[in-house]
């Protein structure tokens, strides 16, 4: 059986890293019986894609626990969506493989359990918002007595309860996002792939989203998020994984991704001759005026910092230790890279 | 797996409604129906041919028209198949679609069988205007308007089933394009082996035959003909009279028609693979 509570526990596994995989035979059997508690909502081992040169994915290895929110975060053609259309069956791996809640990708009655938000799409113009929520009711074969509650809780949800009735084609595109937010949340899936979900909305959908995103957690829904608005993953994720040109480069919860790479700003009324001596053995540092600033300080050894600084014969006034926000992280992790 | 191809079927059917593509060709059919009318009247009661010559030149021009309308059937079967798979993918409109529990299979069969039957209703449509028409205008019926409207309906859907391969790996353009060039190219090889039985030029006659095994759009259209010639038309052209675009002596054999299944069952069939191997 799956080495759930492996998975769950050690969190994402980077690419490059080996998980404790089960066979594929295993995971299959899980379909027979499903144990939904069990198995992650989402394992991948070893998942490759690539177009003729182009590798769009390399070697991907990830695991995302039940009802958690996942954030993939990239640069434009990082290869996040791919990563979404592999799990979702729409593209095949070139190697490697991959679990969607406890069944291999594009098994037909998992997908039942699974809500998709597109980054690039359209509905049916000429069908209205209803409509186009009926139709995904008789695909996703909801009891036909279900339809109608679900369909206004859908459009109330993300909403659009008044435009009910009107054809998508007069609809904006940030409409049509909410609508096809609505649509991925019909038939109370387990499982909500996000690709980009705010990226045609204004400030106020995009708080919309996020708080429905935040609801789906405390349901116990998976989410897995693509986004490259940074400060929506820091402010949803629970664990993100970045990629860029179809490869992890880091991995892990905000705190684990962000807390150990703080700045400290340090305030010094007295500064003796040869005070830094031994300063850059903590971080990059710099000085304006009474104030220095050391990057990248490891938050466990600020204590010592202050020690190295005050032996030495400085006078500390100030301490303000400062995380790093996920933008700059992330730009330095590609810039790392 | 019924209910789901029922779905995607009445989606394609209500989609055609929707987007009024159902009432552009009707208007545009009527348009005809009532040009043919009065050519058809001219022709009856003008008083330039003799009884004799009427017999032979009410069918033969009701072939003509109905040649015309086989041509608006296949074209429009390649028009609404050929963006039926492309469009949507390009679009992104299958992409909420074929992540739902369907197997895209169901999907190219429910769209198939919604767009087999808007064409069934146009080919009917037509032929019951068109011959009724003329009946009505010179009291001429031909002896089989049911055949012959099957035969056109076969013709359209043997492109529609072509359109639909094409859709699942080219773009809505070019698989409109290549069907509708596919279908004229089958045609013209026909020709081509008329010329080729006349002249005795056993190449071209190969040409001919061979197109029709390949795409049998044409002889299709010979069964519709057949079925629009009346025994006197027949008895004129005993003579020796070879098959022609707009004359043939004999129906298809039952062995051509069990090659037409075949044909679409494996073309569908492709339509199918082509479909679930493709990424979308």
């Amino acid at each position: 059986m799956w080495q759930a509570s492996s998975a769950e526990s050690d969190g994402l596994v980077a690419a490059g890293g080996v998980p404790q995989a089960t066979a594929p035979g295993e995971g299959a059997a899980t379909t027979g019986s499903p144990r939904p508690s069990v198995s992650p909502a989402i394992h991948t081992l070893g998942l490759h894609k690539r177009y003729r040169r182009t590798v769009a994915v390399k070697s991907l290895s990830v695991s995302v626990g039940r009802g958690e929110i996942f954030g993939f975060l990239g640069p434009n053609g990082a290869g996040k969506t791919t990563v979404i259309k592999m799990l979702l069956g729409l593209v095949k791996p070139t190697a490697g493989e991959a679990m969607v809640l406890g069944a291999p990708v594009g098994d037909r009655r998992t997908r039942r359990r699974i809500g998709y938000l597109p980054e690039m799409f359209r509905f049916q113009p000429w069908l209205t918002a209803a409509e186009v929520l009926r139709l995904h009711c008789r695909l996703l074969e909801l009891p036909r007595p279900s339809w109608e509650q679900s369909i206004s809780e859908s459009l109330e949800t993300v909403g659009l309860a008044e435009r009910a009735g009107d054809r998508v084609a007069g609809f904006s595109k940030g409409m049509q996002q909410r609508l096809g937010l609505g649509v991925a949340l019909l038939g109370g899936p387990a499982l909500v792939f996000l690709d980009e979900p705010t990226s045609a909305l204004d400030p106020v959908g995009r708080h919309h989203v996020r708080q429905i995103t935040r609801d789906l957690r405390e349901r116990g829904v998976t989410v897995f998020l693509n986004t490259h608005l940074l400060a929506e993953a820091e402010q949803l994720c629970d664990r993100v994984a970045v990629l860029d040109k179809g490869a992890v480069v880091a991995s892990g919860s905000l705190s684990e991704l962000l807390g150990r790479h703080s700045r400290v700003r340090l305030k010094l009324s007295a500064a003796p001759a040869g005070w830094t001596t031994g300063l850059s053995a903590f971080g990059a540092w710099r000085t304006e005026g009474e104030w220095t600033t050391v990057e990248g300080v490891d938050p466990d050894a600020i204590a010592d910092l202050v020690n190295l600084i005050v032996a030495g014969g400085g006078r500390v006034e100030a301490v303000i230790p400062e995380h790093q926000n996920l933008e700059e992280r992330f730009l330095e992790l590609l810039q790392e890279k | 797996m019924i209910y789901r191809i029922r779905t995607i079927a009445a989606l394609t059917i209500r989609e055609a409604a929707r987007r009024r593509l159902l009432a552009a060709l009707v208007g545009i059919t009527v348009a005809m129906v009532g040009l043919s009318a009065w050519g058809f009247d001219r022709l009856a009661h003008g008083g330039a041919l003799t009884s004799g010559e009427s017999t032979l030149a009410l069918p033969q021009s009701l072939i003509l028209f109905m040649f015309m309308f086989s041509f608006v059937v296949a074209l429009s079967a390649s028009a609404i198949a050929s963006p039926s798979v492309a469009s949507e993918i390009e679009s992104g409109v299958l992409m909420t679609v074929v992540t739902r529990p369907i197997r895209r299979g169901e999907v190219i069969i429910g769209k198939w069988l919604g767009l087999a039957a808007l064409l069934a209703g146009y080919a009917a449509a037509v032929s019951v205007l068109e011959m009724g028409v003329v009946d009505w205008v010179s009291g001429y019926l031909p002896p089989n308007p049911v055949l012959t409207t099957v035969y056109l309906f076969a013709e359209g859907l043997l492109l529609l089933t072509l359109a639909l391969l094409l859709s699942t790996r080219m773009s809505t353009l070019a698989a409109g394009v290549v069907g509708i060039a596919l279908f004229g190219a089958a045609w013209l090889a026909g020709v081509v082996g008329f010329l080729g039985t006349t002249f005795g030029i056993g190449a071209l006659r190969t040409i001919g035959r061979i197109s029709r095994v390949v795409l049998p759009t044409d002889g299709l259209w010979h069964g519709a003909i057949y079925y629009l010639e009346p025994p006197s038309l027949l008895r004129a052209h005993s003579l020796g009279q070879n098959e022609n675009p707009f004359f043939t002596r004999s129906p298809p054999s039952w062995v051509y028609l069990a090659w037409v299944g075949v044909w679409f069952v494996a073309v569908l069939g492709a339509a199918i693979l082509s479909f679930d191997r493709r990424e979308i």
